[in-house]
């Protein structure tokens, strides 16, 4: 088996990796080494790592290689690294959620998706930093740093699921997985030029992933590539009888579905969202536009549309979010408040000053909602709007992150459920990454995974990667 | 939302440490949920079912 070159092993994708491995062409063995080798070396700079144990993964990378030696393939994943979010179990790690709160907090099975990586052949190279239970921000008064942006590490690389998104686009991993409940897997693919997908609510098993809202919360799979996503999903998706949120639909075929032709989709451009709701940064609305214009070359119809405001999706996520999340987390807040974050605990402690009251009339307002985001979708295929309004900005500025952070355009799709993928849209004056994200109906992301990998495609974007090394 | 508003109702909800410890923070918190509300439009019909809270793709 050719080991390959070292220095090129860490931009292979999830899917040229696995093909090389089951060809026999690439060892897992030397695969796995390459990156132990890049993590030591920059995840100092990135934090994107709470616990990564190299001596584990080399003895899964090893077992991997004697299967594939003989043949035996476990799945279109065998051989290839993911990183796990740190709210995420995996059997015999501690699941910290990056708090205080839950050091020591040692988990006693994989999560369901950890479970289909490892089932598929994934390695498991360590668990990610996060903001603290995948709300808040990123915070210096926690047991571990923040993940920082591998484009610019004075910068955030978003969240909450920061340490993936650093993670995969310094090419420490080539996949990872995170967890979205008002944007936390778009913003870090955002902020770190990645392609990160929260699908339909209901379509990937929540079981095993510390919750943050019950109604609001997603698992996602985060990736280099659009056909990497689309990979990933496909192992992830599926029926979980034991998550009350999961949907008995059908589902797969993702791959297959990503190089049929775009000519003729109809895409709905939602503009209010970046010029009227929360007007964007210039150079995020030509990247919006250059889009357009693109996929219009490719064939595809796109005119205007209109969904309810940013504003109110926004309260009533944040209604739902904060009183759902209170309930999990209330006695903690109670008896251990120094034991938070100030970000978080601020987040958290929100939803004790919400009635039984405001929660039923955001519940019974998000239905309308939903209802009108399905009307526009039976006239397009598929949305295309903003993910963030800003570049993300430096880490150190407490007043910029607050203001820059609420300004995204993802908690729509927590609101409504719908399948929403975030990615690079081009690099901004400074060098950082900017977005752009495509909406589908429930369901069908095998159509939100097309458009993406047709803008792929035609942008090149998934050659870009961060200059750090 | 006034001082002693925030006060008693953290109080209420078992938050006399963390109104002991970051009150400010308290604060903060109680504002955000304010905010928040003043922003959920309520439906006219008071009938108008809130359930189910969350079913992708199903009775819409």
């Amino acid at each position: 088996m050719s080991e390959g070159t070292p220095g090129e092993l860490h931009w292979l994708t999830a899917a040229d990796a696995a093909r090389a491995i089951a060809a026999k062409e690439l060892s897992p063995v030397e695969l796995v080494k390459a990156l132990i080798e890049r993590i030591a070396r920059l995840d100092p700079r990135l934090n994107a790592f709470i616990r990564h144990d190299g001596a584990i993964a080399l003895q899964a990378a090893r077992q991997a290689e004697a299967e594939a030696m003989v043949g035996r393939l476990r799945g279109p994943l065998h051989g290839v690294p993911v990183g796990i979010k740190d709210i995420i179990d995996v059997a015999g790690l501690p699941t910290t959620c990056h708090s205080k709160i839950l050091v020591g907090n040692i988990a006693a099975a994989d999560a369901v998706c950890v479970q289909k990586l490892r089932g598929a052949g994934a390695i498991v190279m360590g668990k990610l930093s996060t903001h603290e239970f995948a709300i808040g921000g990123p915070s210096f008064d926690l047991p571990w740093p923040p993940a920082r942006n591998p484009w610019n590490t004075d910068h955030h690389p978003g969240g909450s699921s920061s340490g993936s998104g650093a993670g995969v686009a310094a090419g420490l991993f080539p996949m990872a997985l995170g967890s979205d409940t008002g944007g936390s897997v778009r913003n870090p693919a955002s902020c770190c030029g990645i392609v990160g997908l929260k699908p339909t609510y209901g379509l990937v098993s929540r079981r095993g992933v510390f919750p943050l809202s019950f109604t609001l919360d997603h698992v996602g799979p985060m990736t280099r590539t659009v056909a990497d996503n689309a990979l990933m999903l496909e192992t992830l998706a599926g029926h979980d009888p034991h998550d009350p949120g999961s949907a008995a639909v059908p589902y797969g075929h993702y791959t297959a579905a990503l190089d049929r032709p775009v000519r003729g989709l109809r895409v709905g451009f939602v503009r209010h969202f970046h010029e009227v709701d929360l007007p964007a940064e210039p150079e995020v609305t030509a990247a919006l536009d250059h889009v357009a214009r693109t996929l219009q070359l490719e064939g595809m119809e796109v005119r205007d549309v209109t969904l309810p405001s940013l504003d109110e999706f926004r309260a009533i996520n944040r209604v739902i979010l904060q009183s759902e999340a209170w309930a999990i987390h209330e006695k903690w807040l109670q008896e251990r408040p120094g034991d938070y974050a100030q970000l978080s605990r601020r987040q958290l402690m929100t939803g004790a000053f919400f009635t039984a009251g405001d929660y039923t009339h955001a519940a019974r307002r998000r239905l309308e909602m939903i209802a009108e985001v399905e009307v526009v979708l039976r006239e397009v295929d598929v949305l295309l709007c903003a993910s963030s309004m800003d570049p993300a900005c430096r880490i150190d500025r407490p007043a910029d992150l607050e203001r820059t952070y609420p300004r995204q355009a993802r908690t729509p799709f927590n609101v409504t459920g719908h399948p929403a993928i975030a990615m690079m849209a081009g690099l901004s004056a400074g060098g950082l990454p900017l977005s752009v994200q495509f909406a589908g109906r429930y369901f069908d992301e095998a159509t939100v995974l097309q458009v993406a990998r047709a803008w792929e495609r035609a942008s090149g974007v998934d050659g870009k990667h961060p200059p750090i090394a | 939302m006034d001082k002693a508003t925030i006060e008693l109702l953290a109080r209420r909800a078992g938050l006399a440490k963390a109104l002991a410890e970051f009150p400010e923070d308290v604060a903060v918190a109680a504002r955000q949920a304010e905010s928040a509300v003043a922003k959920v439009r309520k439906c006219d019909d008071p009938r108008a079912e809130p359930w189910p809270p969350m079913r992708a793709g199903s009775g819409l």
